[in-house]
């Protein structure tokens, strides 16, 4: 009778484990994009000023155009398209110069569902004197990204590597561009989950000489929305770190409240960057936002050609700084390295769920010593009664 | 509560026979004031203040090295790789040294002797890992670690058996949660006090640096001298108790043999296999609990700190308390099962909830203060005097091993699969101490069913089939239980009568 109920206890906790990851496993199951990069689509050399890589991300019956550009600073532009046929069209001699609106379309332009922008416009350091990790008002003179030297794209499909120097001192500022065919996540830290509507910008800053020996820094970047634009930020807390270990939350600025159905465009991240290329854990280092604040449009439209081109002289722009490292971190200056990490997209962000070696080791590693416990004391009770009344009962026989 | 008259009237009884009775045959007409009778309570409670400031010193230098952790990595111009390796040189060697220095401690030097020479290789420790320091060699002050850690932890297997020599039957619960909250006191005044010495020793000497390092540290071993002269007063007092009491040392005549430890009584070793089990998942997870904090729970650094270390804390005040309240009740095993399944309950709490951790912390604190007092007491009713030094001193070093290998694994877990992961993993450890519970008191009713002992044994090594092996335990519980039907289940097996 013992035997029968464990091995009930048993097949339910197996069911259970099967089922479970078989939900998870389909859940998985999305559809695919077909990519396909161009760099400077439509422009015979090098054009002066920056590259334009056009990443074309087809889907079903959409298609998800990514343009990363360094024509001023770093920036991407997502256009998800309701046709597989739309195009991009660029008016190169007036993109390179950079003051007219509408060298780069997307057409037809009806097609058009939603467009947002990320621009990473600048870099602020300032000197942690005190290791309060709170950047006050003695920052040093920020870097304008728009002024770095900008290399040429390093193209390795699926991804794109921009990397810039400023003109005074050495070392670098890269930004790594990765659009995705399917659903997944990358292989290094933070491993944010992606789907096929996303595309995954990491931020390095190497070697770049800091300007005192208690540097720390900022990053400040900037979106520009077609439609609604990415007014706020939601934390997402989550028991989970299992991706990213020590990290619990997920952060979204996005277009609209509470990630409701309407969504449309989303800058993701988490609240981890790490100071080393191969990082481990004690590598990470916590970052900090602010709250997204409007910005001036104008002002973002001359830092970068791309926003110029695709959204005219004046958008309406939010900005948010992004701090690396908390009070009692180490410096930049332990390792002159940073590389934090976010996701770009349209629709909504995607979510995290349990994977199934969690849910595996949680329901054996705890589900099977309660059910155990349970079903022993049910079956010691129950035979202590019957074993009671049985020897009660005896003497009668 | 009846099982308490009992026990108390039965060791009474021994103990009595023993202390009392005796000095009137030394010889008529010398009562002693109470302070110095060896059988009366003040005079134990001398020998306890001795007792409890053996160990101080130990624990005081333990922590030097994190206590003035930026000093050291600055003047002596360390990675905290290296720095490490300070700690590293203290905890592998003791693997195997505890066992050894138990073992030492009954069978060649005596428990007096023994305390003395673990106190002189303490003293001798710090002093060469501060000469390390003034001379600017890190070599030396590995060296100087790792004699310390020769002493250290075997004088805290010798300060156990003191305990157990002079308190069992009496106060000894209360006596060991004392000696733990020694421990956090000593560790605690450590890291406040620390940093102040050597800020004053630098303004001496005139400038930070190797010298003030080595400054500051030699004036730490200052509470390792003032130990040993504990083991001084309490190998005097125990000398003399002896002599009034006629109580020999080992006095059944037996003499314990390496191979001894294999025929240790079954509840033994499952005291060993809970206080490993139960152990690493304190350590462990405190050591790597402050990014926890602040990650999940949103805490500043500093609180951060503050909600890691309340473990320690209450534990300093709550372990004599607890004690004191075991004492008097009671049933060791059944507060040790509380104090897992609270255990559990707080690192659940902590895996699963977004509650306050000061609850989850705060719990962990007195569940750990109360496992600590009622556990290790346990094992003086298990084996037989003569082998108290061996027993301790193998506990403390499957402790160590188990700990050592832990903090590996959890390091592991966490640097690739997360907190969460990592505290799943604390709670699986818990569990399986549970269900060793169960079975504990199983072994006790069938001493003979050796192999389904090592069917535990073994499993804990592969937590991976942790589960299967959890069903095997339980299920062999009910096979068991179907075989002997007689067993009452009101009446509790001899191990609850502790």
């Amino acid at each position: 009778m013992a035997a029968d109920r464990s091995r009930m206890g048993c097949c339910w906790l197996f069911l259970f484990v099967f089922s479970s990851s078989q939900c998870l496993s389909s859940g998985a199951d999305k559809s695919s994009r077909k990519l396909s990069m161009e760099l400077n689509p439509g422009y015979p050399s090098k054009p002066h000023g920056g590259d334009l890589l056009h990443i074309r991300a087809l889907g079903d019956n959409d298609t998800l155009h990514f343009l990363f550009c360094s024509q001023g600073a770093p920036t991407l532009l997502l256009v998800h398209t309701n046709t597989t046929t739309s195009t991009v069209k660029v008016d190169w001699d007036k993109f390179v110069e950079r003051n007219t609106t509408g060298s780069l379309k997307v057409e037809p332009e009806s097609s058009i569902l939603y467009s947002n922008a990320l621009v990473i416009t600048r870099l602020l350091e300032y000197n942690d004197i005190n290791d309060t990790a709170i950047p006050t008002s003695d920052l040093f003179p920020p870097y304008d990204l728009q002024n770095f030297l900008w290399a040429r794209l390093n193209l390795s499909a699926p991804s794109a590597q921009l990397c810039g120097t400023p003109n005074s001192t050495n070392g670098s500022l890269c930004v790594e561009l990765t659009a995705f065919e399917t659903e997944g996540r990358s292989s290094s830290w933070p491993r944010l989950l992606h789907n096929t509507d996303s595309s995954q910008l990491t931020v390095s800053i190497d070697g770049l000489s800091p300007r005192a020996s208690h540097s720390r820094f900022l990053l400040e970047v900037q979106a520009v929305s077609g439609a609604s634009s990415l007014r706020q930020v939601d934390e997402i807390q989550s028991i989970d770190d299992e991706f990213t270990p020590s990290i619990f939350k997920v952060y979204q600025w996005v277009s609209s409240v509470n990630g409701s159905s309407d969504v449309l465009g989303f800058v993701q991240w988490k609240p981890v960057a790490y100071r080393k290329t191969n990082a481990a854990l004690e590598d990470a280092t916590p970052c900090r936002h602010s709250s997204p604040e409007q910005q001036n449009g104008t002002v973002t439209a001359v830092a970068s050609g791309l926003i110029r081109a695709f959204y005219g002289e004046s958008p309406e722009t939010f900005g948010l700084n992004v701090s690396f490292g908390l009070s009692g971190d180490p410096f930049y200056n332990s390792t002159q390295f940073l590389s934090w990490t976010l996701l770009v997209g349209v629709g909504s962000p995607p979510v995290e769920s349990f994977s199934p070696l969690v849910i595996t080791i949680m329901a054996a590693g705890l589900g099977a010593p309660f059910v155990f416990l349970l079903l022993g004391g049910i079956f010691v009770c129950v035979r202590k009664k019957t074993g009671t009344s049985t020897t009660a009962y005896e003497p009668i026989n | 509560m009846a099982d308490l008259e009992e026990r108390q009237s039965l060791l009474g009884d021994e103990d009595e026979g023993s202390f009392t009775g005796r000095p009137t045959a030394k010889g008529p007409g010398k009562p002693l004031p109470a302070i110095c009778d060896p059988s009366h309570l003040l005079h134990r409670i001398v020998v306890l203040v001795f007792m409890c400031f053996l160990g101080f010193g130990s624990y005081f230098c333990y922590d030097n090295p994190a206590a003035l952790q930026t000093q050291v990595l600055q003047d002596m111009n360390l990675n905290t790789a290296q720095f490490m390796q300070l700690y590293a040189w203290y905890s592998w060697p003791n693997v195997v040294l505890c066992f050894l220095g138990g073992f030492l401690l009954d069978r060649v030097f005596g428990i007096r002797l023994g305390t003395i020479i673990f106190s002189l290789f303490v003293c001798g420790g710090q002093i060469i890992f501060a000469t390390g320091a003034l001379v600017n060699h890190f070599w030396l002050m590995e060296v100087g670690r790792f004699v310390f850690g020769i002493g250290g932890e075997s004088l805290a297997v010798a300060q156990n058996t003191y305990a157990v020599n002079w308190f069992k039957g009496k106060e000894l619960n209360l006596v060991f949660g004392l000696q733990l909250s020694m421990a956090r006191l000593g560790s605690t005044v450590n890291m406040n006090i620390m940093g102040w010495v050597y800020g004053k020793v630098a303004d001496l000497v005139g400038s930070t640096g190797h010298t003030a390092l080595g400054a500051a540290l030699m004036i730490a071993s200052v509470t390792c001298l003032f130990s040993l002269l504990c083991a001084l007063v309490l190998g005097l007092l125990d000398r003399r108790a002896e002599k009034i009491l006629h109580k020999e040392q080992g006095s059944t005549g037996d003499v314990i043999k390496l191979t001894d430890v294999k025929d240790f009584p079954v509840s033994l070793w499952l005291i060993f296999i809970i206080c490993v089990c139960y152990y690493v998942a304190i350590f462990p997870f405190i050591g790597l609990g402050q990014v926890f904090f602040i990650e999940k729970f949103g805490f500043s650094p500093a609180q951060a700190r503050a909600v890691n270390s309340i473990v320690y804390i209450i534990s300093a005040p709550a372990s004599p308390v607890l004690g004191f309240m075991v004492d008097k009740t009671g049933r060791n095993v059944v507060w040790v099962i509380f104090a897992v399944v609270t255990t559990l309950a707080a690192h659940m709490m902590l895996a699963f909830t977004f509650w306050n951790p000061w609850i989850a912390m705060s719990l962990l604190g007195i569940s750990y203060s109360l496992l600590a007092c009622a556990l290790w007491p346990m094992v003086a009713f298990v084996v037989p005097e003569h082998q108290l030094g061996t027993a301790y001193g193998f506990m403390q070093s499957i402790q160590n091993l188990g700990l050592a290998l832990i903090a590996m694994a959890a390091g592991a877990i966490l640097d690739n699969r997360g907190y969460l992961v990592l505290e799943v993993f604390f709670c699986a450890c818990i569990c399986s101490e549970c269900c060793l519970f169960v079975h504990c008191m199983q072994v006790d009713l069938h001493q003979t069913l050796m192999s389904e002992f090592f069917v535990t044994v073994c499993f804990f090594p592969i937590l991976v089939c942790f589960a299967v092996a959890l069903m095997a335990v339980v299920m062999l519980y009910f096979v068991d239980y179907l075989k002997g039907k007689s067993v009452d289940c009101s009446h509790e097996p001899p191990l609850l009568q502790l």
